[in-house]
């Protein structure tokens, strides 16, 4: 009897020792898999940026970079120039639509929607094909910088009218009526309380703007002239003609840099919690 | 006197109500279909107008739209005998890359959303494919370079990474990489709906870990899987750098670079914008379905 009870005792704890190692175990492989992924997603820029300098000897070199500032600044400064001036446009024309949706009883706002997000589901060469043939006998504005900002925005607003349609439903009515009720006319309403509250929303929309705009090259490869050619346009073009050079890997690995530098103070002031349901998680 | 009148002027109240409030909606539409016209202007004039015109463009023979339109139905008869390899390539390359997220993903997606705490850092790391196929394809290239430093310690791993340099393998790794992102956040939100508790009941009652995916799980993201897969399918349906610089000339064959060869360089405007019809009635085919199975950003 004494026995059994001893063996009654002792049979939960054995097997203890074994369930906790299995537990780490799992946890070893399923963290493992998770940073194994994450490293997959940096490799390529690693690469690139190893690549752009590496010294052929052996030993490292920013000789590349001297490109960036020297040859390729007309392309950055088209690129960033471009970014910034669709990121404009499509607050302008983005902040009315999203208001016009939210808060104004227009009829059909299920197909409005659909149809301002058709271009977000068209994929980039056939809005390449379609604009270049458009560009050159409908609008008569052919490799024209007009014509690559009217891209891009159509291109990207849509990705700018979501989150700030998400943020304007969040914000209650009250603030507004409370401002009304206070005195303040509409265009302070809007200034003073409105878009301050609209702020991660908008910024939200200001980042994917930037994102999928800095780093296009689809679209601008079918409609670009050679005056407008972006850096990232530059990037695709040299390695189809010059093959890999460490001067295009200079470029490249700028280019993801400064993307990722945005991303990065992005995150840090505002957190990924705006971006859900867009391009970006 | 006054008590005649007073009745009179009462009922009169409510019945101009009803008409000022009618009057009061109508001009909060007109407001809003103001608001509305910036945008719908611009979708119009770039995206409707165009894609129409490309249509027309399609219907005529070679270049021949711009000068005397010759309209003609070859040119769809020409991507469905001479191209029908294109349009197979394409959608196999597709449907491979988005079944590769599917695998791939899904384990990524179930252990970020119940197990890992650093899940912002994830999410900032994820960012690096989506700034672009380009660069991803070209660091891909230098890293399956074989006299490359990260060749030489692939070949010291068993990998001989002269076979994978331009090959079907490298091509679809690319695209699933790129797409990889999409699958992960749809697949997240279907599981960060499905409350642990159900796993945890399921365990409790004596459950298998297979057994809890094919029951519970599986049924339960059922939608959000299926979004994300038709999501990184409708992606890669318009995929042109990463078979150009990691792929064959078998691998180049797909619509989005034929297209751009036909219409930017042999000038066949005809052909190039058939093929352009037949990419975007395959990508909003896949999107319509797509959008059916989530609920979309606005849940709507």
């Amino acid at each position: 009897m004494a026995v059994s009870v001893e063996t009654i005792v002792a049979r939960p704890a054995a097997p203890e020792p074994r369930r906790f190692r299995h537990g780490a175990l799992l946890a070893v492989v399923q963290h493992g898999y998770i940073w194994f992924w994450l490293a997959i997603f940096a490799m390529p820029f690693l690469a690139t940026l190893f690549y752009s300098v590496q010294q052929t000897g052996g030993g490292l070199t920013l000789s590349a970079y001297q490109y960036v500032l020297g040859s390729f600044r007309d392309n950055l400064v088209l690129s960033a120039v471009s970014t910034v001036v669709t990121i404009l446009v499509n607050l302008l024309i983005a902040i009315p639509a999203a208001y016009g949706l939210v808060r104004y009883p227009v009829p059909g706002k299920n197909l409005i929607l659909s149809t301002l997000n058709l271009s977000l589901y068209t994929p980039a060469a056939v809005m390449g094909i379609s604009l270049v043939i458009a560009y050159a006998f409908l609008f008569r504005i052919p490799q024209s910088f007009i014509g690559l900002i009217a891209a891009y925005v159509v291109g990207t607003f849509p990705l700018m009218l979501v989150p700030i349609i998400v943020a304007l439903r969040d914000l209650p009515m009250v603030y507004e009526e409370a401002a009304k009720t206070l005195g303040a006319s509409r265009w302070q309403s809007l200034r003073r309380v409105e878009l301050p509250l609209l702020g991660p929303g908008i910024s939200a929309g200001i980042l994917l703007t930037f994102v999928i705009v800095f780093n296009e090259f689809l679209v601008t490869l079918f409609i670009a002239g050679p005056n407008t050619t972006t850096a990232a346009l530059r990037v695709y073009t040299l390695t189809r003609t010059a093959g890999f050079q460490p001067s295009t890997a200079a470029l490249a690995t700028t280019m993801q840099l400064v993307s990722f530098l945005v991303v990065l103070l992005f995150f840090q002031v505002f957190g990924s919690r705006y971006l859900k349901g867009t391009y970006l998680i | 006197m006054a008590q005649t009148t007073l009745p009179q002027s009462l009922p009169a109240e409510p019945a101009a109500l009803p008409l000022t409030e009618a009057r009061q909606t109508r001009r909060q539409t007109l407001i809003g279909v103001g608001l509305l016209t910036p945008a719908a202007l611009v979708a119009l004039c770039f995206s409707i107008v165009p894609l129409f015109y490309l249509v027309q463009v399609s219907l005529t023979r070679g270049s021949s739209f711009f000068f005397t339109p010759e309209y003609t139905f070859d040119n769809f008869q020409t991507v469905g005998t001479r191209y029908v390899s294109t349009v197979w390539q394409t959608l196999k390359l597709a449907s491979l890359a988005s079944l590769l997220d599917l695998v791939f993903g899904y384990p990524f997606a179930y252990i970020l959303i119940r197990k890992v705490r650093y899940r912002e850092f994830a999410r900032t790391m994820m960012t690096f494919p989506l700034f672009g196929p380009l660069y991803l394809a070209f660091g891909m290239f230098y890293i399956l370079l074989p006299n490359g430093p990260f060749g030489s310690i692939l070949q010291a791993m068993g990998i001989n990474v002269a076979n994978y340099l331009f090959s079907l393998p490298a091509t679809l790794f690319a695209m699933a990489v790129f797409t990889f992102p999409f699958m992960v956040m749809n697949m997240g939100a279907a599981l960060s709906n499905v409350d642990p508790v159900l796993e945890e009941a399921a365990k409790t009652l004596g459950a298998k870990p297979w057994q809890i995916f094919t029951r519970v799980l599986f049924p339960l993201s059922r939608g959000g899987i299926l979004a994300g897969f038709l999501m990184c399918f409708g992606w890669n349906l318009g995929v042109f750098a990463q078979p150009l610089l990691l792929g064959r000339l078998q691998e180049q064959n797909v619509l989005s670079v034929v297209m751009y060869d036909k219409g930017l360089i042999q000038f066949d405007y005809g052909l190039a914008a058939a093929m352009g019809v037949v990419l975007m009635a395959l990508a909003f085919f896949v999107t319509w379905l797509s959008l059916r199975f989530s609920r979309g950003a606005l849940g709507t």
